[in-house]
């Protein structure tokens, strides 16, 4: 390894001159198998990308594309299967390897150091001796120029925007003399502004010539960004499209294996009185800051009040107040006029308010993962009945019930849920807070990671309780979801309320720039 | 021409053998697995045996025959058993619920403790008054210890395990100023240690055995019964998966985590209580003598399921009588024992990990294609 | 999750494992414990009435047998015998050591088999359970004869005593007994004492003299035996101070190595020992300069220090008590011995003892062996100035075994 800072700096040059690969392959995967326990997670993919163009790695959650990513990236080792780096047969064992092979990866979530400024944090783990800070910022300032970055290297990450963060990200692998960018689901938690910011980014390094592959599963911006699409679907790939000769209805169809209907039905509201009225509510962190500031909103019987706002914006803190979990600092939740404040969750469910968030690993606070179907179907009602012995009996019916009336697919309802698919999880945990028959559902994210199919099916759960007159809050991801399931969209920023708007007539530019917090209204109330 | 070097130095790097996750096994793989894991245990111990110089065959068998060859040996064996059985219940209901309950020594302990006191100054009480409220003295020490840790977690979120340890040294250390000081046998001129209970004051034998095991099996069918079917029960396993969750479903953690801990320090109290009365007949530092360690892992091994606690714990039993037997009668130490113990467990302990994972060698993966 | 749960099994492991050193520590200390008990023990023997002869009627007793058994006697051939020990003889001296030693003596003089011992070893003493489980196992396979050689085996002897009539429970160093099935036995260790002093005395140069005891001067059975052998040195050169330093445990190898240092720092050249570990005379072997040891010959373990040691030989009385159980003559009376009967002594004088070692020596222990005089006798004077013993008179064997706890007037504490 006497050699590998001068390699470094080789590669640093070679970004720059990769223009002249332009066109040749930079990855080419042939036959790659990753087992998990039974689950095959990629099952014999194929796929090339090539310097100088963005390769969309297109497919639905747990269709293979994070576990393929992390194959190139050295965090797994695939069963089976040829990687081949420009040409040449490679085994990637780690990270390192990846790294030393020009391949860099933007992960969802961030792996910065908080507390260390954006220089500190793209040189760091580097092993070539520390440069000047005057050096190095040309250094960093050389960069971003060629690829159109904005950065101010001495911000500490703490103080950072998202965006300003992925920035950071992509520095990192930059400085590291990446040729080959993978970014996993890069747009997610970017504003529909920040995601234009990024694409202009990924142009500028694909004009320099480098290969990105972008996994989303956003069709549009597949449309938007990519020059070929791979589509992967339960964990086999199913077919590579150029962009150009393709739209969203054939991409859905590969992704999806069948036709699919994208409208969702939105019943009228009836009702006037509002059900659930907050008052100044503000809710605070362990930390101490703020998480929810001063937001005052009401919903009505029948409504579907969506929620939109970047992650993190308050929305875990909003369902947490509501049902409980949370110390409210001030403000008042009335609920059908009476203050809900200080009540312990088990008497904020009795009073039919139900909560039902999604976290990212899915299972999350709302199931209980090593348990079956029946014992989950108890979790909020096992104290009924009189007497020290939990009776099953109603479990397991409604056990069955649900099995039945949502499909879910389960090899029995004494089956651990944690061996459910995702979607099948979410059934299990929407249809339980469903049938407790609230009169306030909160749900947050109950799409998360699902495939289209499910999706809709959960639309239509939710329009259902609608129509019984129940209010559901729907904090969702998904703009154009939010616009076409809606009544009204509230809009949160930084823990305050931004925006309502009407989703029957809002452009999801509109609630994108309240999500920035760029304008806001004075919340009208 | 770098690059193509450094590729062919990567080429040569590919891990000698890679950890992959498993299948989910089927019940029956599992049983066989782990039956596999006991063989070779028992195969792997041979051959410690082989290489003192000994028949790894007799010795086995000796172990067997040692422990349950007469009424005698079972009932000593059985002594072996009841302390193992009854903390390894307690500690189970704490392990249920995710409490890394590492105290059940100083639980028996202070089970015991309390429970001495009326054996030694209320001897003259009515025998099955006297052994009521010993028994009850016995479970509310262990409970005390059990709620100090339990309430600290509660209220201050400490580390719940290292509380527990060092609580057993206070309690061990509180026997030894007990019989140094103010608890010393008048009679041992001067001697640092307890007296032996009057007669009244200790348990009743039922079958040649104190009545301890009677205890016990009740309370493998009535903590099988609390866990499995009923509403605390239920609880503690939500709690054991989730603290949000259990939260999230309207349950009072705090107050589940105090009352399980209690439960679970009682229940070894109670255990520290039949010890003292039942099989010691006095309060001795060796109270607890380790059964506190041992029965976390016979409640792992186990799977916190009390019937097969119960299965676990009479083979400790069998091993630690056996080898106690096999000590006189081959002249092996029993340290040697201990060894034999240690090759076991870890064989067993070994398999829980190759349920989840298998190894995989150096290009076995390419050449599957 | 499984991770975790891996992480505690193996916490738990290494919990288990340290808590298992533990006992084991636990273990050799209550060994210690249980000589230094043994003054105590005899103490209550020798006062309660049937006892005061004991002393004496085991002489008398081994002279003649005067006295009827209480037990009916067992055949050679049935005779089964279980030895608990506290700790392993396996490691070749101290108590455990000792007593293993008395009992292959005692199967030796006796033409006993091997499958006629039983041994149960490293039986935890502060275990009650363990210590019954153990004597039960000898039952078992057919016992009629158990020697519980540890302290804290007593009162489990005493109960086991009563619910197995038929078999007799030997319990060394204890002071329980029931006279029928149950006894106790231990010896005059502080006449060996007396007669090592008298080797150190004579080897001194700076005329000091370091000793390492167990326990302070309250314990009765420690004090004493320093107080002989401060004695036995004050016959032979009465100007000799001795020096003593106490580590408050009958077993700390650190602590007594340390303690004969400081008594090394202070200029003493000859270190004599009450504790189980021979650390001290391998102090002084390294100093250069000499000691007396205890409990097994510790010229084994410092030949170039070593001047003598003072010994117990158990198959004196190991001998002496199966013998009387074959004849039918066992009286469940309790056992106190000494010189005479050769239950203890000092090892082999070095040839580096001062010249007329051996002559004082025999000298005393002829007194002491024809009974016109023992250690105790005569005037005697605390380094307080007080006199415990008057001219003429005799310390009664319950005073050497429960109240000495004066220090002889030659003695420096600090």
């Amino acid at each position: 390894m006497p050699h590998s800072t001068e390699r470094k700096s080789a590669d640093r040059t070679s970004v720059l001159a990769a223009g002249a690969l332009s066109g040749k392959d930079a990855i080419a995967c042939r036959g790659i198998t990753k087992r998990f326990g039974t689950v095959v997670a990629n099952d014999h993919i194929d796929l090339t990308v090539r310097y100088g163009e963005v390769l969309a790695l297109l497919g639905e959650n747990g269709s293979g594309k994070t576990t393929l990513m992390n194959m190139l990236s050295g965090i797994y080792h695939p069963d089976e299967g040829v990687i081949l780096v420009d040409g040449q047969e490679a085994v990637i064992n780690s990270p390192v390897d990846a790294m030393n092979m020009g391949i860099g990866m933007i992960y969802q979530h961030f792996r910065l150091v908080d507390v260390f400024s954006a220089m500190e944090n793209i040189v760091l783990g580097t092993k070539e001796k520390r440069l000047r800070d005057k050096e190095l910022k040309e250094k960093i300032s050389e960069i971003c120029q060629s690829f159109g970055l904005e950065i101010q290297p001495e911000k500490r990450v703490y103080e950072m925007s998202v965006s300003e963060k992925q920035t950071v990200e992509i520095l990192k692998v930059l400085y590291r003399g990446t040729r080959i960018l993978i970014l996993d689901e890069p747009t997610a938690v970017l504003t529909p502004q920040e995601t234009q910011k990024l694409f202009q980014i990924l142009r500028k390094m694909k004009e320099q010539g480098c290969a990105i592959i972008i996994i989303t599963h956003k069709l549009h911006e597949v449309l938007e960004i990519s020059d070929r699409v791979t589509i992967l679907r339960k964990g086999k790939s199913i077919d590579t499209v150029e962009t150009a000769g393709t739209d969203e209805k054939i991409l859905t169809e590969l992704m999806v294996g069948k036709a699919v209907s994208l409208e969702i039905d939105r019943p009228p509201v009836n009702h006037k009185s509002p059900i659930l009225k907050v008052v100044n509510l503000t809710v605070k962190k362990p930390d101490g800051t703020k998480a929810i500031d001063n937001i005052s909103f009401e919903i009505r019987k029948g409504e579907i009040l969506g929620v939109a706002g970047v992650a993190g914006s308050g929305q875990k803190e909003l369902c947490e107040a509501i049902a409980g979990l949370m110390k409210i600092d001030k403000g008042a939740i009335l609920y059908e006029q009476e203050n809900i404040i200080g009540k312990t969750p088990a008497e904020i469910i009795r009073m039919g308010i139900s909560m039902s968030f999604v976290p990212e690993d899915r299972l999350g606070m709302g199931l209980v993962a090593s348990m079956d179907m029946v014992e989950n179907m108890m979790l909020k009602s096992y104290g009924n009945g009189r007497g020290p012995f939990v009776d099953r009996k109603p479990a397991r019916e409604l056990a069955n019930r649900l099995v039945e009336k949502l499909g879910i697919v389960t090899p029995g309802i004494d089956t651990p849920v944690r061996l459910l698919s995702g979607g099948n999880v979410q059934k299990v945990l929407l249809g339980r807070e469903i049938e407790s028959c609230p009169n306030l559902l909160i749900t947050a994210y109950p799409v998360r990671g699902l495939d289209i199919n499910s999706s809709y099916t959960i639309y239509d759960l939710l329009n259902e309780q609608k129509k019984k007159d129940v209010a559901v809050i729907f904090i969702g991801e998904d703009l154009d979801v939010l616009l076409e399931l809606s009544d009204v969209i509230m809009v949160l920023c930084h823990g305050k309320i931004t925006g309502f708007l009407d989703a029957r007539k809002a452009s999801k530019e509109q609630v994108g720039l309240y999500m920035t917090g760029a304008f806001s209204q004075e919340v009208a109330q | 021409m770098n690059r193509n070097a450094n590729i062919d130095s990567r080429k040569r790097t590919e891990p000698l053998l890679r950890v992959v996750k498993r299948a989910e096994l089927t019940g029956r793989q599992i049983v066989l697995l782990r039956l596999l894991a006991v063989l070779l245990a028992l195969a792997a111990g041979g051959l410690f045996i082989l290489c003192l110089g000994y028949n790894p065959v007799a010795i086995y068998t000796r172990i067997l025959s040692g422990a349950t060859r007469s009424p005698m040996a079972i009932q000593a064996t059985a002594k072996i058993v009841i302390p193992l059985l009854i903390t390894s219940l307690g500690v189970t209901l704490a392990f249920k619920m995710r409490f890394w309950n590492i105290g059940a020594e100083g639980q028996i302990i202070m089970g015991a403790i309390f429970a001495s006191y009326f054996a030694l100054f209320h001897a003259d009480w009515n025998h099955w008054v006297l052994l009521g409220a010993m028994a009850l003295a016995g479970i509310l020490g262990g409970a005390l210890w059990g709620l100090v840790p339990a309430f600290f977690k509660a209220r201050y979120g400490t580390n719940e395990t290292l509380f527990t340890l060092m609580l057993n040294y206070i309690a061990l250390y509180l026997i030894s100023w007990l019989q140094d000081g103010p608890w010393r046998d008048p009679g041992s001129q001067g001697f640092g240690k307890i007296a032996r209970f009057d007669k009244n004051a200790s348990l009743n034998k039922v079958f040649g055995v104190h009545c301890g095991w009677i205890v016990a099996l009740v309370l493998v069918a009535a903590v099988f019964i609390y866990l499995r079917y009923t509403k605390q029960g239920y609880e503690i396993s939500v709690v054991g998966e989730s603290q949000e969750t259990a939260r999230y479903a309207g349950m009072n953690v705090r107050k589940i985590l105090l009352r399980t801990m209690a439960l679970s320090g009682g229940i070894c109290g109670l255990g520290g209580m039949i010890q003292a009365a039942g099989a010691d007949i006095t309060l001795t530092m060796g109270v607890a003598g380790g059964v506190g360690f041992t029965a976390i892992i016979v409640a792992w091994l186990s799977q916190l399921n009390p019937v097969i606690i119960l299965a676990v714990s009479s083979l400790f039993g069998i091993l630690e009588k056996g080898s106690s037997v096999v000590q006189s009668d081959f002249g092996l130490s029993t340290d040697c024992a201990d060894v034999l113990q240690g090759i076991i467990l870890f064989f067993i302990l070994g398999c829980e990990f190759f349920i989840r994972y298998r190894f995989v060698g150096r290009g076995h993966g390419e050449k599957a294609k | 999750m499984k991770k975790a749960l891996s992480l505690v099994l193996a916490l738990a492991m290494v919990l288990s494992l340290t808590a298992c050193g533990g006992k084991e520590d636990g273990k050799t200390t209550t060994a210690a414990q249980n000589e230094g008990t043994t003054a105590a023990a005899q103490d209550e023997g020798t006062t309660a009435a049937p006892q005061g002869e004991t002393a004496a009627g085991g002489e008398t007793e081994a002279a003649g047998g005067a006295k009827a058994g209480v037990m009916p006697a067992i055949a050679k051939e049935d005779l089964k015998i279980g030895v608990i020990h506290i700790t392993d003889p396996a490691e070749g001296s101290g108590y455990t050591y000792t007593h293993d030693q008395g009992i292959v003596g005692m199967q030796e003089n006796l033409g006993l088999s091997d499958d006629q011992i039983v041994r149960k070893n490293n039986v935890d003493d502060s275990n009650a359970t363990e210590i019954e489980t153990a004597i039960q196992e000898c039952l078992e396979e057919g016992c009629n004869v158990i020697f519980a050689t540890s302290w804290g085996f007593m009162d489990t002897c005493e109960a086991l005593a009563d619910e197995y009539p038929e078999v007799i429970f030997s319990h060394g160093t204890g002071y329980k007994s029931n006279g029928v099935n149950f006894n106790n036995y231990f010896g005059r260790i502080y006449q060996a004492r007396y007669l090592s002093g008298i080797a150190a005395g004579l080897k001194t140069e700076s005329n000091k003299i370091g000793y390492v005891a167990a326990m302070g001067k309250d314990n009765s059975e420690v004090t004493g035996g320093c107080d002989a052998f401060a004695m036995g040195v004050y016959s032979v050169n009465p100007d000799a101070q001795i020096y003593v330093r106490v580590t408050n445990s009958w077993f700390d190898p650190e602590g007594e190595t340390q303690a004969a240092n400081a008594l090394l720092d202070l200029g003493c050249d000859v270190i004599g020992q009450h504790c189980d570990t021979p650390n001290p005379q391998l102090a002084a072997e390294a100093a250069g300069v000499w000691g007396v040891g205890y409990n097994s010959d510790m010229s084994k373990d410092a030949p170039k220090a070593a001047l003598t040691s003072v010994v117990w030989d158990w198959s004196v009385y190991y001998t002496y008590a199966v013998e009387s159980i074959m004849n039918g003559t066992w009286t469940g009376e309790n056992y106190f011995a000494g010189l005479k009967e050769g239950l203890v002594d000092i090892a082999p004088l070095a040839d580096f003892c001062a010249e007329g070692t051996e002559e004082k020596i025999s000298e005393a222990k002829e007194k002491i062996l024809s009974g016109e005089w023992d250690v105790f006798s005569g005037l005697i004077e605390t380094n307080e100035g007080e006199v415990v013993c008057e001219e003429g008179q005799t310390l009664d064997d319950a005073t050497i075994t429960g109240g000495i706890n004066w220090y002889f007037k030659n003695i420096v504490a600090e």
